[in-house]
């Protein structure tokens, strides 16, 4: 648990605006209820069932498996942070499990909502290869698990507004300029037109912290996962094109001066502070990540900021420390490792 | 009137919310009514889930709640209030109430993507045959016979591979 996830420290492609890629797919047994409904035994003989194939994953790398019940509350929120559990699988730890690969770029959740989740996160944007990754571990998976399938719903899953493909594909941007000239609601509005859907940083619910937003399909019946795919890219060459448009406008003639002025009072903040929330700090290192990305600030490394954006949430800070921290604490040290990082 | 979320700036939005038929307002100004509808771009469909069910001509049959799925035991009202499904049989089970509901969703009730390698073969001859005799309907519509006649050998010939078992043993 001790490193940053793979996908998480690298730029990848269009690495300026899209942070990351990432593919989930909800498979479930047949003949055994969802886990909402599942006795203890069925769990139980679920976590067996998938622990048995992690074996058969080595193609894919290095797999180990993970009890949730045996991780500890720190290291339980460290997985939240990573994206690799979702926060509510680590809630009623018991008969949940998990299982990792090396560069914790690859999950797969056992009895969360579904009795499988098979997630692959990627740096940048990599909408197909990710896809591709999923469907191969999911054909490595099928062929020891019979998997709940129906010839005309496809894949039966938990709630039925998985059912189908069961596919989730999202992409993580993070679109500081949009915001800044107030554009984000007209980009973003639309996209449920297309089956599409909006979301903050940890998912459903959650906020737009360090105007990172999270653009996935919404619909998963009636179209394959390939048309799901090209929709999605589709829609994310449009929010790109927006985003370096309000980027341009922003550096424009009579702009620019208010623009430089904006991104060094926060460079200034951030390389000064004592002491720093986790949401402001977010908020600054966004317009950091923005200054540099548009050479405004020449001398930074883009790929250590998107470091830094991981780093400074609360359960890796005190993973950092090596030990729970009380919230002051743990301002006064976010504020120290922003300054710390900054300095290289 | 200022915003009801910042205190600082003049509210000149209003923002209603209708959640299980109870509505709430809220009145914000620019910058907050952004940061609000920004988290509800992204409609919480789960949410309504439980809603969509009730909805239709479901609600009105008398003693249909009552209804249970034989493998997992849940009721249909058990369903409503959750929004979640039980087991993979409930799909059958109240196949009737949740066509509406996944059709409100998705847009559609019939799966085209991936199939599960077992099986795959077989369901792609299903999926051929369905194909063909859309195309069949079509032409006899269009009264184009020998087209037609060409679908229908067609059919035969994929509902004979199917019979035969040939697909399985590809599997």
């Amino acid at each position: 648990m001790k490193k940053i996830s793979s996908w998480m420290k690298e730029s990848g492609p269009e690495g300026d605006i899209v942070l990351g890629t990432r593919v989930r797919l909800a498979r479930n047994i047949r003949g055994i209820p969802f886990p909402g409904t599942a006795g203890r035994q069925q769990l139980k003989a679920v976590l067996e069932q998938v622990k048995d194939v992690v074996p058969f994953l080595s193609p894919f790398g290095e797999f180990s498996y993970r009890q949730m019940a045996s991780v500890d509350l720190l290291e339980r929120e460290l997985l939240v942070e990573k994206h690799l559990v979702s926060p509510s699988h680590i809630q009623n730890p018991r008969h949940k499990g998990v299982i990792l690969d090396e560069a914790f770029s690859i999950s797969i959740m056992i009895n969360e909502e579904d009795h499988l989740r098979i997630q692959v996160l990627k740096a940048g944007l990599q909408l197909e290869a990710a896809w591709e990754l999923a469907t191969r571990i999911d054909d490595a998976f099928e062929k020891k698990l019979d998997y709940a399938f129906h010839r005309r719903t496809g894949y039966l899953t938990s709630c039925p507004t998985n059912a189908g493909t069961a596919l989730r594909a999202s992409v993580m941007f993070h679109l500081p300029a949009l915001q800044r000239v107030k554009k984000v609601q007209e980009v973003l509005g639309t996209v449920s037109k297309f089956g599409l859907t909006v979301r903050g940083l940890y998912g459903e619910g959650s906020d737009a912290w360090g105007n990172i937003f999270q653009l996935s399909n919404q619909v998963t019946l009636g179209h394959s996962e390939e048309e799901i795919i090209e929709y999605l890219v589709r829609f994310t060459d449009q929010i790109l094109h927006s985003e370096r448009q309000a980027r341009e406008y922003l550096l424009g003639d009579s702009r620019r001066l208010e623009t430089e002025d904006w991104l060094y009072r926060s460079y200034g903040i951030l390389s000064n502070a004592r002491s720093i929330a986790s949401r402001e700090a977010m908020e600054l290192l966004s317009n950091l990540k923005l200054a540099v990305d548009m050479k405004v600030i020449k001398q930074k490394d883009p790929e250590l900021l998107k470091q830094l954006l991981v780093q400074i949430r609360s359960a890796h800070l005190q993973e950092i420390m090596g030990q729970a921290l009380p919230v002051q604490e743990r301002d006064r040290l976010r504020a120290s490792l922003i300054r710390d990082t900054l300095k290289k | 009137m200022l915003c009801e979320k910042c205190g600082l700036n003049e509210a000149t939005v209003r923002f209603v919310k209708i959640e299980n038929n109870l509505k709430t307002e809220l009145h914000l100004c620019q910058s907050c009514a952004q940061g609000y509808t920004n988290l509800t771009v992204g409609l919480d469909l789960q949410n309504i889930l439980s809603s969509l069910f009730q909805s239709g001509p479901l609600r009105s049959k008398i003693g249909q709640e009552q209804k249970r799925c034989s493998t997992c035991n849940l009721s249909l009202k058990d369903i409503q209030k959750s929004g979640r499904l039980g087991c993979g049989e409930c799909y059958q089970t109240f196949e009737e109430e949740l066509n509406p509901v996944l059709r409100r969703v998705h847009g559609s009730v019939n799966h085209t993507g991936k199939i599960p390698v077992r099986g795959r073969a077989k369901e792609h001859l299903n999926r051929q045959i369905e194909e063909s005799r859309k195309n069949l309907e079509e032409c006899i519509r269009t009264e184009n016979y020998e087209q037609a006649a060409y679908y229908r050998d067609q059919i035969r010939r994929l509902e004979g591979e199917l019979r035969e078992g040939k697909a399985d043993e590809k599997d």
